[in-house]
């Protein structure tokens, strides 16, 4: 007999109890609608904080003051002893090799006002090294000058967000702003980058660094960032900027290099491992529409126990009996399979329809998986009854009512 | 006893005994000794619960004895494993049972192609041999009946139909009138006395002298053993 004439008889038993059938691929149903939609938002998750990361450069490396003993975290702010200073960007500049640009960056929330509009910003002090390391470019006018820096112009470049706040439509640039009630000139306005994590980037104001340090009335950098040249320089450049800032502070470690690529795929291998965590939760259930029909094959190798001693009697073997009870159940489980395919796929395009903000991507190993899982869940849970049907004693079977 | 002994035996019992296991073991069948020529038709009589159907299951394959050698031409079943007992079933036998055991689902037609399905034979083929079987024992226009929908003497023609089918050696027939009125009976009884003369081997269980005497041998059996005649009518009082 071949496999093909065992998967008919499959199909006719399957039909002759169309509700029982029914019920128990729902089981199956659910469990890979659910893994297929849970792996899609984990997945979706991953691909929403990538694209949000997407331009600020995988080979940079950020120094903050303080120095932290655990790695890969966040410095703490009460362990600064020393500040880094432009000096420090200057040392790093001057003697790293490897690097293609280092921008020191002070960091201050300013008042920025024009005429009656005012608005509370990020305001940024930087050089124009900042733009090419960090990959942000202005649209219209100017980025931050070297002469600006130097001569500690009061100059700006707008954020999108900021422009819009405070202009309108109108026309922004060579017009005067307030900042923290000093008087700047826009010089430029920046291109559009959106929200990234949460963070407005757009809602930023740029100044020359030194200005910055001016009107914030310090001379301690927020932060160095440092884009690598070359790729696979990343620790040896890690490395350098350690050993020249380690000599510039007397030989004391009072900073911490971040390299933001490890970072970022430590994050990448945490979103992995929770879109992995969603899966295996929801294969649970698809465990459990397994045990479902391994419950029905044994009520129907029961009630059918007498069709098994009338087919052994006119000669199947032990095998074929085994093989079309294996072939229900997964027949079952794989029909239940494509169903809750169908469903997790259609299901994650409803809610990417009705609730745009849930990130879904539904990646394709996961239809793939989901349904190669259900397949194997109805040979699993199959065997068992099956090889208990093939185990019958034909009388026992014949004479069974 | 035997009137084709010419000829080797199709079936050879010796000593053959069933034991059914259990907190009391039961004696099903005891020393039995048996020959059966191609062509014979043998009725095996007795009363009920006597082993009729413990010989018969182990004739047919479906059961083996605990004690004893069993040969179907000359190949000692008693050895087989189950693989090979399950052919041995397919090919050489073909049972009619007292209560027609056809799957109630099944059309009739595909209930007799059930043998041809385990011996691996294509389904066209299948279909013509099927309806061939059906026409034999002139059921054919009932084809596409389910068989439950049938009386109980076309499911019993059906069941002939399909134990005809593989061409066995030997017909087995364990009390086939026995859910069957009595003109019904008559006519299952002219079919298989018609399939002999065609040279069919036949065995056939009954308690009833008057389908018995349609065989062309008959012998008797009381508590599991072969007795002669005279043993019979006396113990039968
Ligand atoms: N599976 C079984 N288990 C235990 N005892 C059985 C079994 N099958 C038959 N017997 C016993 O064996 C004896 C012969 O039974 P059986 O061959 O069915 O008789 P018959 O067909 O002549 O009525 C009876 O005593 C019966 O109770
Ligand atoms: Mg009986």
């Amino acid at each position: 007999m071949n496999p093909v004439e065992f998967f008919g008889v499959a199909i006719d038993a399957l039909r002759t109890n169309r509700l029982r059938s029914a019920l128990t691929m729902l089981g199956v149903i659910i469990g890979v609608a659910a893994v297929i939609l849970l792996v899609s938002l984990g997945q979706g998750t991953k691909n929403y904080v990538e694209e949000q990361f997407a331009g600020l450069g995988a080979n940079i490396l950020i120094v903050t003051p303080g120095k932290i003993e655990t790695r890969g975290g966040p410095p703490v702010i009460g362990a600064t002893r020393h500040k880094l200073t432009l000096d420090d960007a200057r040392i790093l500049e001057k003697k790293g090799y490897l690097f293609g640009g280092v921008a020191p960056v002070v960091f201050g929330t300013a008042e920025v006002r024009s005429g009656s509009r005012s608005r509370n910003v990020s305001t940024l002090g930087v050089t124009p090294e900042f733009s090419p390391v960090r990959n942000i470019h202005v649209e219209v006018g100017n980025f931050v000058t070297d002469s600006d820096v130097d001569a500690k112009r009061r100059v700006c470049i707008l954020g999108r967000t900021v422009k819009r706040e405070l202009f309108g439509n109108a026309n922004a640039l060579g017009q005067v702003v307030k900042i923290s009630g000093a008087r700047f000139r826009v010089m430029g306005i920046m291109e559009r980058k959106g929200v990234s994590l949460g963070f407005d980037i757009d809602d930023i104001v740029f100044i020359p660094v030194r200005t910055a340090m001016d009107i914030f009335d310090t001379d301690a950098l927020f932060e160095i960032l440092i884009s690598v040249r070359n790729k696979n320089d990343i620790d040896s450049g890690k490395e350098l900027a350690r050993s020249l800032l380690f000599k510039n502070h007397n030989r004391h470690e009072d900073f911490t290099i971040t390299n933001q690529a490890a970072m970022l795929s430590s994050l990448f291998t945490i979103l992995d491992t929770l879109t992995y965590v969603l899966g295996g939760i929801a294969a649970i259930s698809l465990l459990v529409g397994g045990i479902g029909i391994m419950n029905i094959m044994l009520v129907t190798v029961k009630e059918r126990t007498n069709e098994i001693g009338i087919r052994k009697a006119v000669g199947a073997r032990n095998r074929d009996i085994l093989l079309q009870f294996l072939l229900e159940s997964t027949t079952l489980s794989a029909a239940g399979g494509v169903c809750g395919a169908l469903a997790g796929t259609l299901g994650a395009g409803a809610i990417r329809l009705l609730v745009p903000k849930i990130p879904v991507e539904v990646p394709p190993w996961a239809v793939v998986l989901a349904f190669t899982f259900s397949v194997f869940v109805g040979i699993f849970f199959g065997v068992y009854p099956a090889r208990k049907a093939a185990a019958l004693h034909p009388i026992e079977a014949l004479r069974y009512e | 006893m035997g009137s084709a002994a010419a000829s080797e035996p199709l079936l050879l019992l010796r000593g053959v005994g069933k034991v059914y296991e259990g907190e009391q073991p039961i004696v099903g069948l005891e020393a039995v000794d048996l020959d059966i020529f191609p062509g014979d038709f043998l009725a095996v009589m007795g009363p009920s619960g006597s082993g009729k159907s413990t010989l018969m299951n182990i004739l047919g394959c479906l059961d083996v004895p605990t004690s004893g050698t069993y040969e179907i031409k000359g190949v000692p079943v008693t050895t087989l494993s189950p693989e090979a007992l399950a052919a041995m079933r397919n090919r050489e036998i073909g049972f009619i049972f007292q209560v027609f055991h056809l799957l109630p689902r099944y059309t009739a037609l595909r209930n007799v192609e059930l043998p041809l399905l385990y011996a691996g034979v294509g389904r066209e083929e299948r279909a013509r041999r099927a309806l061939e079987a059906l026409r034999s024992v002139g059921i054919e226009d009932r084809k596409n009946h389910l068989s439950n929908q049938l009386s109980g003497g076309q499911k019993q023609k059906v069941a002939i139909a399909r134990a005809l089918v593989n061409r066995p050696s030997l017909l087995l027939a364990d009390e086939p009138t026995g859910n069957l009125d009595s003109k019904s009976g008559e006519e299952l009884m002219a079919i298989l006395a018609q399939l002999n003369a065609g040279g069919a081997t036949i065995v056939l269980v009954t308690h009833d002298l008057a389908i018995a005497r349609n065989a062309r041998r008959i012998v008797h059996i009381i508590d599991g053993r072969l007795v002669t005649p005279e043993e019979y009518r006396e113990r039968r009082g």
